[in-house]
């Protein structure tokens, strides 16, 4: 039935955006959508979907007792992902930390690319919802590592057109137009990514995640794609999260 | 199949496999070291314009002002004029989306991140301040004027070749 539902709102999205989607501006007819969905973000319903699939391994009390916090200490401490894990000897997002979690439980772990994974993430992120962004970049030297690493990424000029990230998002295109789209502040004083991601897409008509977003400015940039989970992507995860850092989290988010 | 693992392969998560291993194997975490080597810009290059590189030739023109406005084969508008090839692998070719940063004469949902190249003949080439060199080098490879540049590099990524930057170079210097 889920899917039914899924698969509806798909279809009168997909009807009402199609003519946009060439040069991705976004109509009037657009913008009184986005209004519409600010009251009722469709991926709401996606987070259900999170949070029944994170019951089959016992919902919040298993996860906090997972990893190793109070149910009350849960929030908080979701809202400092990605962190370094001692236990998995990485730094890891929380997709990564429910594929553990999974194993642990004699599951076979999701993708990090699958639906429900993306379903199940943002149902966890949800839960720091109104805390701030408290991601510590110095807590230990694999997180400093991280955060060098995610910077290099961020500003390393590559593929088809010897673009960056930076070329797009560096403070002094801010506000430029790029094929009619603003450029957006990816800081706590701009739309801060990482405290809005996991998002609704409404040009995708899906849930998606901050990695999977990553991907996509790569595909559009000519960037060879890098895979969700590798270091370099947790990297950038961790250096974009800096970035919002103190920003209160509001997830699901809503995205053109 | 054992009725245990029948049950755990319609169970949630589909299946399980029972031999333990260390975490790195079991969280996803593939390398994209090389991809990135293998996808970094190479240093900053200086070309001199070909001879015979700029053409008044309307055909030419057309090739330059298709690749400045369109994005690739699939969105492309319109059939792409004569003479322009596709990818090695036959595939849509990309092209150069310039409008995606510049307005110019025609231009649908021209961006701002780079100047304006609209009347660029009567401003920047009439005056002098520019030359067919300096147009061809911005286009191959943007970094050699201005090693900061947020402009995409053209043909030290090989994405075009060097007649395609002459019709483009054409194309913007070419009075409209
Ligand atoms: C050629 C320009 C360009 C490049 C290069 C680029 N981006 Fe983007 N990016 C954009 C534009 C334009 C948007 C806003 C598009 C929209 O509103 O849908 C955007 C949006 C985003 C967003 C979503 C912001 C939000 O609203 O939540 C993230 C995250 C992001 N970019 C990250 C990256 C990363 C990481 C890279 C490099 C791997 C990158 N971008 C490279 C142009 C670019
Ligand atoms: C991602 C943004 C972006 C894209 C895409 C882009 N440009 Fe630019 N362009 C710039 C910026 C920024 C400048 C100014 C900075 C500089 O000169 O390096 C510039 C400068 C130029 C200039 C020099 C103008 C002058 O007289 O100073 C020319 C010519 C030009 N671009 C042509 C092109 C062409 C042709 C394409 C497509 C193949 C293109 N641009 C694609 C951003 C872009």
């Amino acid at each position: 039935m889920k899917l039914g539902t899924k698969i509806v709102l798909s279809v009168a999205l997909l009807s009402s955006l199609s003519f946009a989607s060439e040069q991705f501006a976004m109509s009037d007819s657009d913008r009184a959508m986005y209004a519409e969905m600010l009251e009722n973000n469709p991926a709401d319903m996606m987070v259900e979907s999170g949070s029944e699939l994170l019951s089959y391994m016992g919902g919040d009390a298993g996860l906090a007792k997972y990893l190793g916090v109070t149910e009350d200490e849960l929030p908080a401490y979701i809202a400092g992902f990605p962190r370094y894990i001692k236990k998995f000897d990485m730094v890891v997002g929380v997709d990564q930390v429910l594929q553990a979690m999974m194993r642990d439980g004699g599951h076979k772990p999701l993708k990090l690319k699958s639906g429900n994974m993306f379903d199940m993430s943002a149902y966890v992120k949800s839960l720091a919802n109104d805390e701030k962004i408290n991601i510590d970049v110095n807590a230990n030297p694999q997180m400093k590592e991280a955060y060098t690493l995610g910077k290099e990424v961020f500003e390393t000029k590559r593929g088809g057109r010897g673009l960056a990230c930076l070329s797009c998002h560096s403070s002094d295109v801010i506000g430029s137009v790029l094929r009619t789209q603003p450029l957006p502040d990816l800081s706590a004083k701009g739309v801060a990514v990482a405290a809005t991601w996991p998002a609704y897409r409404m040009t995708k008509s899906s849930l998606r995640t901050l990695q999977r977003r990553f991907q996509g400015c790569m595909k559009n940039a000519l960037l060879a794609v890098i895979p969700l989970g590798s270091k370099e992507m947790v990297a950038l995860e961790v250096y974009l999260t800096d970035e919002a850092k103190g920003a209160t989290i509001a997830i699901p988010g809503l995205k053109r | 199949m054992s009725t245990l693992q029948k049950n755990m392969m319609i169970s949630l998560f589909l299946g399980a496999s029972l031999f333990a291993t260390d975490y790195s194997s079991v969280i996803e975490s593939p390398d994209a070291t090389k991809i990135i080597e293998k996808d970094r810009l190479a240093p900053a290059t200086a070309y001199k314009i070909p001879e015979g590189c700029i053409s008044t030739d309307p055909k030419a023109i057309a090739r330059g002002a298709y690749i400045f406005h369109n994005l690739n084969g699939k969105k492309a508008k319109m059939n792409p004029p004569a003479g322009l090839r596709k990818n090695a692998k036959g595939k849509n070719k990309q092209y150069g989306n310039c409008v995606a940063c510049h307005n110019i004469e025609g231009a649908q949902g021209g961006g701002n991140i780079g100047p304006d190249l609209t009347n660029y003949s009567g401003i920047f080439m009439e005056s002098k301040v520019r030359n067919n060199q300096f147009v061809y080098q911005k286009i191959a490879d943007s970094r050699v004027d201005n090693p900061n540049t947020h402009m995409t590099v053209n043909l030290t990524t090989k994405l075009f070749n060097e007649r395609e930057i002459c019709d483009m170079t054409s194309y913007i210097v070419s009075p409209k």
